[in-house]
C-alpha cells in the first residue's frame, strides 16, 4: 500500500460528507460580532454551537486585560516555556488556578489538547495500565497511546463495569490510572463520579478527571462536577480547558492530592512547544475572577439549558441526556442530521453537526451549545429554528422521547 | 484454559448477532476488511468477549489483530 493511499481514504471520506450536501466541517463564521452572534456566508446565525458556556469571549474586563497585554508584552512568547516562554504572567495564572481549584499546583498548556496528553503520556509508562471509559475524548486516548501503557476501556460512565475490570487487574491497579471526564462533549451526560471515585479507591487505582466542560458551571464557584458532589478531595488529578467556559485558549493539569509541579521538566507537551501568547494568558486571568463570582452567569447558563431542553423534547426531539450546557439531538440517519443541520442554519441557528465516526455509538446528532450570554429572546429564537426543522423532517409528529430516560 | 476453538465459536455467535446477518463466517474472515466492522465495532466485540471469558483485553494489541482466528488465539492466551 502507497503512503499516499491515506490521502485518497481520507478525500473519499471527505466526499462522503461532501454527498451529504452540506458544508458543516468547512463552515466558516467570518464575523464574530458578539458571544452568541456571529456571520456565516453572509448570513447573521445565532451562535449555538461553540461551548462559549458563560460568554466570556466578549467579557470587557477579558477583552481589555487581552489588549492590555498584547501591548506591554507583545503578540507572542516565541518559544517554550523551559526555553524563552514562560513570562510573569503563565506564572501568575498557575498560582491563581492553583489557589482557585485548591490544588498543590498546577501547570499551564497551550491547549486542553496538549493538557490531556502531555499529563496522561507523563503520569502513565510502560509497565502501567490506562483504564479509560469508552467515550473518552480523542486527546485521551492520544495521551494513554502515546504513554505505552497498557489500555483497557471500561463501558462508557459504568462504575459497575469500571469495577468489573478493575478486578480482573488485581495487583496491578496499584499501576493504573482511570480517566474519566466531567461533562460528556457529545451528548452532554454526566458521569456518576462519586460512584467512579469509589470504586477506584477500593482498588487502590489512580483517578484522572478531565473536567473541560464542567470547569466554571458546576459548582457553587464553578470548580465544576467534583465541587458540586463535594469530592475534589478524592480526585487524584484534574485536567481542564481555557476554551469553553474561560473564553480563550490553553489548557490545565492539577492536583490536590500530588504535587505535579515537578512534573515540568518530565512533559514533553509543555516543554517543547510555543507557551500561550501574553494576550491569552491576561484573558484568561480575567475569566478565571469572572468564574469565581460567577453564579449569575451559571444561574443563567441552567436557565437557558432548562428552557431549550423542555422546548426540544416538546417538539418530538430525542434527546442524549438531562439538561445541561450540550443539548444534542439524535437523528436517524447521517443524511438526515445534515438536513436538519442546514435547515437550523436557513432558521439563523449555528450548530453543530456530528456524523459518525466522530460520535459515540455511530450515532448521528445536532449538537447544540448553550451559553449564559444567549439572551431570552435568543433562546425562543433557537427553539424556533428547531421547529422549523422539526416540521420540514418529520413526516408525522413524534412523540416527545429523551434517550436517556 | 479456554480451548481456541470454543473461542472462534463464541466470536462466530456474537458476529452473527450483529454483523453477519446471522451467519457464521469462516475464521479466516478478516474483521474490517471483510466484515466491515469499524475500529468502534471491533472494541465492543472485544468487550464482549472480555466478559465471556473474564479476561482482561489490552487495546494496544488490536493493531495485530485481522481475523477472527487472530482474535481467538489473542483471547485463548489471557485465558
Amino acid at each position: 500500500m502507497s503512503l499516499l493511499q491515506k490521502l485518497d481514504a481520507a478525500r473519499d471520506f471527505q466526499d462522503q460528507l461532501g454527498q451529504l450536501g452540506v458544508n458543516a466541517i468547512g463552515a466558516t463564521i467570518d464575523v464574530t460580532g458578539s458571544a452568541t452572534e456571529g456571520k456565516i456566508e453572509g448570513k447573521r446565525v445565532i451562535l449555538a454551537g461553540t461551548n462559549n458556556y458563560l460568554g466570556l469571549t466578549f467579557d470587557p474586563a477579558c477583552i481589555e486585560a487581552a489588549a492590555q497585554a498584547v501591548r506591554t508584552h507583545g503578540t507572542g512568547t516565541t518559544g517554550s516555556r523551559l526555553a524563552n516562554g514562560t513570562y510573569a504572567g503563565h506564572a501568575a495564572l498557575e498560582r491563581e488556578l492553583s489557589a482557585f481549584l485548591g490544588t498543590r499546583s498546577a501547570i499551564a498548556f497551550t491547549t486542553g489538547y496538549v493538557a490531556n496528553v502531555g499529563a496522561i503520556s507523563t503520569l502513565a509508562g510502560p509497565g502501567d495500565v490506562i483504564m479509560l471509559d469508552a467515550d473518552s475524548h480523542a486527546s485521551i486516548y492520544e495521551g494513554a497511546k502515546l504513554s505505552g501503557a497498557e489500555i483497557y476501556r471500561f463501558r462508557h460512565n459504568d462504575p459497575a463495569d469500571l469495577d468489573k475490570r478493575l478486578r480482573r487487574l488485581g495487583d496491578r491497579c496499584a499501576r493504573t490510572l482511570v480517566i474519566v471526564e466531567s461533562l460528556y462533549s457529545m451528548l452532554g451526560d454526566v458521569a456518576p463520579l462519586d460512584q467512579f471515585c469509589e470504586v477506584v479507591k477500593r482498588h487502590g487505582a489512580f483517578l484522572l478527571l478531565d473536567d473541560a466542560h464542567s470547569f466554571g458551571i458546576m459548582g457553587e464557584t464553578g470548580r465544576g462536577l467534583a465541587e458540586a458532589l463535594g469530592i475534589e478531595d478524592e480526585i487524584d488529578f484534574v485536567t481542564g480547558t481555557f476554551s469553553k467556559s474561560l473564553g480563550s485558549v490553553g489548557g490545565f493539569f492539577a492536583s490536590r492530592k500530588h504535587d505535579v509541579a515537578p512534573l515540568r521538566s518530565q512533559i514533553r507537551a509543555y516543554m517543547f512547544t510555543a507557551s500561550s501568547t501574553p494576550s491569552v494568558i491576561a484573558s484568561t486571568r480575567a475569566a478565571l475572577k469572572r468564574v469565581a463570582q460567577g453564579q449569575a452567569l451559571r444561574s443563567q447558563l441552567w436557565k437557558n439549558c432548562q428552557r431549550v431542553h423542555e422546548g426540544l423534547t416538546s417538539l418530538g426531539f430525542k434527546l442524549g441526556a438531562a439538561p445541561s450546557p450540550v443539548i444534542a439531538s439524535l437523528m436517524d440517519s447521517p443524511e438526515q442530521a445534515a438536513a436538519a443541520w442546514q435547515a437550523l442554519l436557513d432558521a439563523g441557528v449555528y450548530v453543530n453537526l456530528v456524523v459518525p465516526p466522530g460520535a459515540p455509538k455511530n450515532l448521528s446528532l445536532l449538537r447544540c451549545s448553550l451559553s449564559a450570554a444567549h439572551t431570552d429572546e435568543q433562546v425562543e429564537q433557537i427553539i424556533e429554528g428547531y421547529a422549523a426543522v422539526a416540521q420540514r423532517l418529520f413526516d408525522q409528529p413524534r412523540a416527545a422521547a429523551s434517550a436517556y430516560a | 484454559m479456554i480451548s481456541y476453538d470454543e473461542c472462534v465459536s463464541e466470536i462466530q455467535t456474537l458476529l452473527a448477532q450483529s454483523h453477519s446477518g446471522g451467519s457464521i463466517v469462516p475464521p479466516e474472515s478478516d474483521l474490517i476488511d471483510e466484515l466491515g466492522l469499524a475500529s468502534l465495532d471491533v472494541m465492543e466485540l472485544i468487550e464482549a468477549l472480555e466478559d465471556r471469558f473474564d479476561v482482561a483485553f489490552p487495546i494496544n494489541e488490536l493493531g495485530d489483530v485481522r481475523t477472527i482466528a487472530d482474535l481467538a488465539q489473542r483471547i485463548q492466551n489471557l485465558t
